[in-house]
């Protein structure tokens, strides 16, 4: 692949700027990660050897204790199974994840009442929620969920923002006019009580939270559109290009959008922050994703209202400050490296 | 025009129909002869003979009262209890045998027709001004609740459609109808009315406000006597309380003065109780009594504290089972439901013990009680079973299992975050039984709405439990199956149920409805339909040392030992019990400055613990 000479120049502003740099890539690795999360943070074993078959429990279909001649046909524990098989008598092993707790599994001790502190000899290392799950396993969840939940919405959003700002923009006039007022009329709704309306009669699944989400976000990215295609519009190029012919869709997604690109990059990570913001707070507020879906809402309402254990807002704080830093980062070091002027700082 | 004038005639016609429908109902003229009058006297006193007059309880609310009224706007705040409680009723209910005893009437006598009651008023019955109570009162009472000055549609429509006519004969004595027959007991206590003193109120459009704080008269032994605004109100004693050596009401409510001061917070309210500046605290709360109330008051012997079981009837939670829905309709399937719901766990963990299991629908009601039923217990070998005879044999790839392409998933319809908790590990057990269950967290008011139009699977709630006996139409009578907006959430239909319930209805006798009702709640857990799950069987509360207690510390019906009057929230004349001990107070405070201590004191009381109910 080749770059075209400005985005390589700003390529090279970008890795320059060190802390936005070495977000992104952090941010790449932990996305990449989480992916792949259920081979990290899981209560299935990443790999069992059991007279001498190999399984993969992870993906696929659960697999009864049956299967290991345990005397139940649910699920099996894993983590018991290992113990088991480690005091001998029996061929095998069990090769268990890092973190081998699901979110959704309930660790409860006959004797002591959750939420129990982090403990590596448990290797519950952040400690359990008050049901007892595992707050490390409900955060890399909640992370992951939160994160496709942002750059869905961010998706959806920008497409049809852009769409919408770059025909105001180009063809102006009454429909720029029409379209301005829908926007005005539109973002006045107050989509918080839209949201808690709906949460209240139906339960909002995933899916339904982005349409809504959607329907009251598309509105901000078509102003910056509007003004920018009216910017390019009247240049020259602009006017060359139609000179030669070219059709108006082919002006716009040619000529017009790949000049534009700097605004619309700029703001990628603020809405991704935003994103992420925007789930946690209905979470918080219980509007958000039903119980049990992990999510960091959850975890820092169940904090907030159990300070006396704080390892449980502590951990959901931190991981909130920290990815939300990270996110403001890159952001920072984009604009910069997209910023003509070149001696401009941010600090 | 037309139109209009039609309107009126016709609201012309109905205000004369209702006129001639009132004429019907209302009560005769004249007392009927051959009532047979009675009281009852016999059953055992229970307050402790040695109880000390004097002193002044320390107690406070979490906000200052908007009214002093009883009724009309704003008059349902948590200082109501303490005006509504503050005037007797006609008949009590006694704390130990259930039954009514004296209270502003002497004696009552019920009419063939089984729904009127004659009530005697107490000859010496007096209001706080010394004036004294008389039949005309409670006439009075009739127009007041009735009237639209008061701004209580509540009571508007209960004193004309429940209680349907009072009327009084002569001075003493006043004659209740209500809409329907009922047993003796169960019309006492349905329709019991209030009573308003005629000479102390004045009937306009001004009332609600003029009346906003000014002190009624009342027949209890409490009287307002100092109201700061903002801060506390102060209650007296009547030293020469009218009812002060009737048999029920001797050696009770003891202290001078209760003075009720504003602490807005419960954790700012726990440490004035830590303070000494209030006399008693509740610790219901797990972590209240588990984790707060520890610390060198407790160890020394200056704060007691006190566990009591009781037994009342307990508000009927669980889950609801759609027997109109495809999955659910399967006997099997709801059997093997409660086998595959692991409460006990729940309980064990997240409640911390402190919840016990409800063993049938309806509990706490005395005889009414079956306690040969034992809820089913969490046994994954009987759900599997169960499932199999229904044709539930073969897992998915998750675990769950499926037939015919269905998987066995139901959904939960729930209304408070609060007990996601409690279903998350329910959840997660019911897995092992190949049952998913899907949690569905709706708005309080949303998930009601959903159970009464039926279109729920499972409903998870609570049905608050209030009255003398175990109530069956309204949950599984036929008539409210497979209809909105009625509470048989379950849609039970049995003609066999039916029967058996028009008849605990109709009976009279006491001694046949605890049969039927025993053979009904039977029928309730041979259905499956219903899956009880918590209850709460006790109250837990610390008090300083100079509150005294009787030896027994309450009766079985006792739902807060520290009450000061005569109830709390519950139907028994149950509170009152406790005294202030003063000189007992001045030692114990000479005793914290000199830094001696006492024994610790921890009352843990299990009599009234229906073991045979957990």
């Amino acid at each position: 692949m080749t770059l075209s000479p400005l985005a390589h120049k700003q390529w090279q502003r970008f890795r320059s700027i060190k802390r936005g740099y070495y977000s992104a890539l952090l941010l790449v690795v932990l996305l990449a990660m989480s992916c792949g999360a259920e081979l990290l943070v899981n209560n299935r074993a990443v790999l069992v050897s059991y007279h001498g078959t190999l399984f993969f429990p992870t993906y696929g279909h659960f697999l009864p204790g049956t299967t290991f001649g345990l005397d139940y046909d649910y699920e099996t524990n894993y983590r018991e199974l290992a113990v088991r098989l480690a005091a001998g008598g029996e061929d095998g092993w069990v090769l268990l994840p890092p973190v081998p707790y699901s979110a959704f599994e309930n660790d409860l001790r006959e004797s002591e009442y959750p939420p129990y502190p982090p403990s590596f000899s448990s290797r519950h290392y952040l400690g359990t929620d008050t049901t007892g799950r595992d707050v490390l396993a409900r955060l890399v969840f909640g992370f992951r969920i939160a994160m496709t939940f942002s750059l869905v919405l961010l998706a959806c959003n920008y497409l049809i923002g852009i769409a919408v700002g770059c025909a105001m923009g180009f063809w102006g006039g009454a429909f720029d006019l029409l379209f301005q007022r829908v926007i005005e009329v539109w973002s006045n709704v107050p989509f918080l009580y839209v949201i808690m309306i709906i949460a209240s009669i139906m339960v909002p699944t995933f899916w339904t939270l982005t349409f809504v989400m959607v329907l009251f976000g598309w509105m901000s990215m078509t102003w910056y559109m509007r003004t920018s295609t009216y910017k390019e519009k009247t240049r020259d190029y602009v006017l060359a290009a139609r000179a030669l012919g070219a059709s108006s869709p082919r002006i716009i997604a040619r000529h017009i959008l790949p000049n534009t690109v700097s605004v619309i990059v700029t703001f990628i990570p603020f809405s991704i922050a935003g994103g992420i913001t925007a789930l946690t707070a209905l979470d918080y507020l219980g509007f958000g994703l039903p119980p049990p879906t992990p999510s960091w809402g959850d975890l820092l309402s169940q904090g907030t209202d159990n300070l006396d254990y704080p390892w449980i807002v502590t951990s959901v704080v931190t991981a909130m400050i920290v990815v939300l830093l990270m996110v403001t980062y890159i952001g920072e070091a984009i604009r910069e490296a997209y910023d003509p002027k070149r001696f401009t700082y941010y600090e | 025009m037309n139109d209009a004038a039609a309107m009126w005639f016709r609201g012309l016609v109905f205000v004369i129909g209702m006129g001639a429908a009132d004429a019907a109902l209302a009560l005769p003229d004249r007392l009927p002869d051959n009532l047979v009058w009675v009281s009852n006297d016999d059953d055992p006193e229970f307050a402790a003979p040695e109880a000390k007059r004097g002193g002044t309880f320390r107690t406070s609310m979490s906000s200052f009262p908007l009214t002093l009224r009883r009724v009309g706007p704003d008059s349902n705040g948590s200082f109501a209890g303490y005006l509504r409680h503050n005037q007797l009723s006609l008949v009590a209910w006694h704390p130990v045998t259930r039954r009514p005893i004296p209270s502003l009437a002497s004696h009552w006598a019920f009419d063939p027709d089984g729904k009127t009651v004659y009530y005697r008023i107490d000859a010496d019955a007096r209001w706080s001004d010394g004036v004294p109570v008389t039949s005309a009162d409670f006439e009075f009472t009739r127009d007041f609740m009735r009237s639209k000055h008061i701004v209580a549609p509540f009571y508007n429509d209960n004193y004309t459609t429940q209680i349907v006519d009072i009327r009084g004969y002569g001075d003493n004595i006043v004659g209740v109808e209500g809409a329907s027959p009922r047993p003796p007991e169960e019309l006492m206590y349905e329709y019991g009315p209030s009573v308003v003193p005629k000479h102390f109120h004045e009937l306009d459009e001004n009332w609600v406000s003029r009346y906003n704080w000014k002190v009624e008269p009342n027949t209890g032994p409490y009287q307002i006597s100092e109201v700061r605004k903002g801060k506390f109100i102060e209650l007296k004693r009547d030293p020469n309380w009218w009812a002060n050596d009737r048999k029920y009401y001797r050696n009770r409510f003891n202290p001078d003065k209760i003075r009720i001061k504003v602490v807005r917070d419960y954790n700012i309210e726990f440490q004035h109780f830590l303070r000494g500046d209030t006399d008693t605290f509740g610790l219901v709360m797990p972590q209240f009594w588990h984790e707060k109330a520890k610390g060198p008051q407790f160890d020394n012997g200056y704060i007691g504290r006190y566990w009591f079981y009781n037994n009342l009837p307990q508000p009927a939670a669980g889950m609801f089972l759609n027997e109109d829905d495809p999955i659910l309709q399967d006997r099997n399937v709801r059997i093997a439901l409660a086998h595959a719901m692991n409460f006990d766990r729940v309980i064990n963990t997240v409640l911390r013990g402190d919840y016990a299991r409800m063993q049938t629908f309806n509990e706490g009601f005395g005889d009414y009680d079956n306690a040969s039923i034992h809820a089913r217990p969490f046994d994954l070998v009987k759900a599997r079973e169960y499932l199999e005879a229904s044709g539930w044999r073969n897992r998915g790839p998750d675990g769950i299992l499926v037939k015919d392409g269905q998987r066995l998933s139901l959904r939960v319809t729930y209304g408070s975050p609060y007990h996601t908790d409690r279903l998350v590990i329910l959840r997660e057990e019911a897995k092992k039984a190949g049952i998913e269950l899907d949690l569905s967290l709706l708005d309080s008011a949303s998930a009601f709405k959903q159970m009464q139009e039926k279109k729920h699977q499972i409903a998870w709630m609570t049905w608050a439990s209030q009255g003398l006996s175990p109530e069956y139409w309204q949950f599984f009578h036929s008539v409210n199956a497979h209809v909105a907006q009625t509470n048989n959430l379950m849609n039970h239909a049995d003609p066999a149920m039916d029967k058996l319930i028009d008849e605990y209805r109709a009976s009279t006798s006491t001694r046949m409805r605890v049969e039927l009702a025993h053979r009904l709640e039977q029928m309730v857990f041979d259905s499956g339909s219903v899956i009880p799950s918590f209850k709460v069987p006790y109250t837990r509360e610390a008090a300083w040392a100079w509150v005294k207690l009787p030896a027994w510390l309450g009766s079985r019906t006792t739902d807060a030992l520290f009450d000061p009057l005569e109830m709390s929230a519950g139907v028994y004349s149950a509170g009152g019990l406790f005294w202030i001990d003063v000189e007992e107070k001045r030692r114990i405070r000479a005793a914290m400055a000199a830094g001696e201590t006492f024994a610790p004191i921890l009352k843990i009381d299990e009599t009234h613990r229906r073991r045979d109910l957990e």
